[in-house]
């Protein structure tokens, strides 16, 4: 598997580390136990497109959010996460 | 009150023999040189401040920082790109230390000092893309990999920046490879091992390629 890192270009997965879903979104504080709660421990088991954070740890140091098939580990978009260089970070 | 010396040595000064390695019937296909006393200085934008950190960049180099994957040299710098937003200043005997340039980014960016934390190593020679190919996944080809074109990337699991400098005179291609002093002695012999089969002539100097 290679991944298109936008910095970068083509690299080998080696390259890379997956964080995981990017989808659950930090709860405001004073959220209830049960939004913390699923929030820090409960993720779909996503067979089809999934969202993903990627670390690209043995190139740029950059944070990627990638759209994978877990089916076909075909990946259909690579972009940079929130806040990587010196971006600012999306409100 | 105990007297100290900081001696700066090479974190290569151990490992290197200067002369002749591996495969002697042939003529050293490879040539690796390690450089020695350098300035090095990682610039980072900080946060919004990417715009105002190219235009320092210009004013301090008289050019622009690059902002893909290239590095660009002048007669006395060579900044190499290291992500986004972030690049390397190499230099030689003091015109841009930590001292100065933290002077030219205070505005724009965070800086921090490499000069002793990574060590410098220069590939050449007729085999010099067939020895890397075993360690690196990239493409080296000239079309993929021209003259002043730079990448991060991992060789041997130990993170790089690798790019390529001026040819040689005799036409070679100049591969750079900087890497954390830590890591150095390890990529050196994984590096001696691969070379070994073409002839390695192996060296060190001041100067920078």
């Amino acid at each position: 598997m290679r991944i298109v890192c936008p910095f970068c270009g083509e690299r080998e997965l080696g390259e890379f580390t997956c964080l995981g879903d990017a989808k659950p979104l930090r709860p405001a504080a004073g959220a209830s136990e049960d939004e913390v709660f699923d929030y820090v421990y409960l993720r779909d088991n996503i067979a089809g497109e999934a969202s993903e954070h990627w670390y690209h740890g043995g190139g740029c140091r950059a944070w990627l959010k990638i759209t994978r098939n877990t089916l076909t580990h075909e990946i259909s978009s690579v972009e940079p996460a929130a806040g990587v260089g010196a971006r600012q970070v999306a409100k | 009150m105990a007297e100290f010396s900081w001696l700066s040595r090479s974190p290569l000064e151990h490992v290197l023999v200067v002369g002749a390695h591996g495969a002697r019937d042939v003529a050293p296909g490879i040539s690796l040189t390690e450089v020695r006393n350098f300035d090095l200085i990682q610039v980072m934008a900080r946060r919004g401040k990417g715009a105002e950190l190219a235009n320092a960049a210009k004013v301090r180099f008289g050019m622009a920082a690059p902002d893909l994957p290239k590095a660009v040299s002048a007669s006395d710098v060579t900044l190499i790109w290291s992500g986004p937003d972030q690049f390397l200043v190499l230099s030689k005997s003091g015109k841009h230390t930590i001292d100065i340039l933290s002077q030219a980014f205070s505005q724009s960016a965070s800086l921090s000092d490499q000069s002793h934390a990574r060590a410098l190593i220069s590939v050449s020679g007729a085999k010099a893309r067939a020895m890397l190919a075993k360690l690196s996944s990239l493409d080296l080809h000239p079309a993929a990999f021209p003259i002043y074109a730079a990448a991060a990337t991992s060789i041997d699991h130990t993170s790089v920046n690798l790019w390529r400098g001026d040819d040689r005179p005799d036409g070679q291609a100049v591969f750079n490879l900087l890497v954390f002093a830590s890591f150095a002695e390890s990529l050196w012999h994984t590096m001696l091992d691969s070379a070994a089969e073409y002839g390695v002539d192996i060296g060190y100097s001041g100067e920078l390629g």
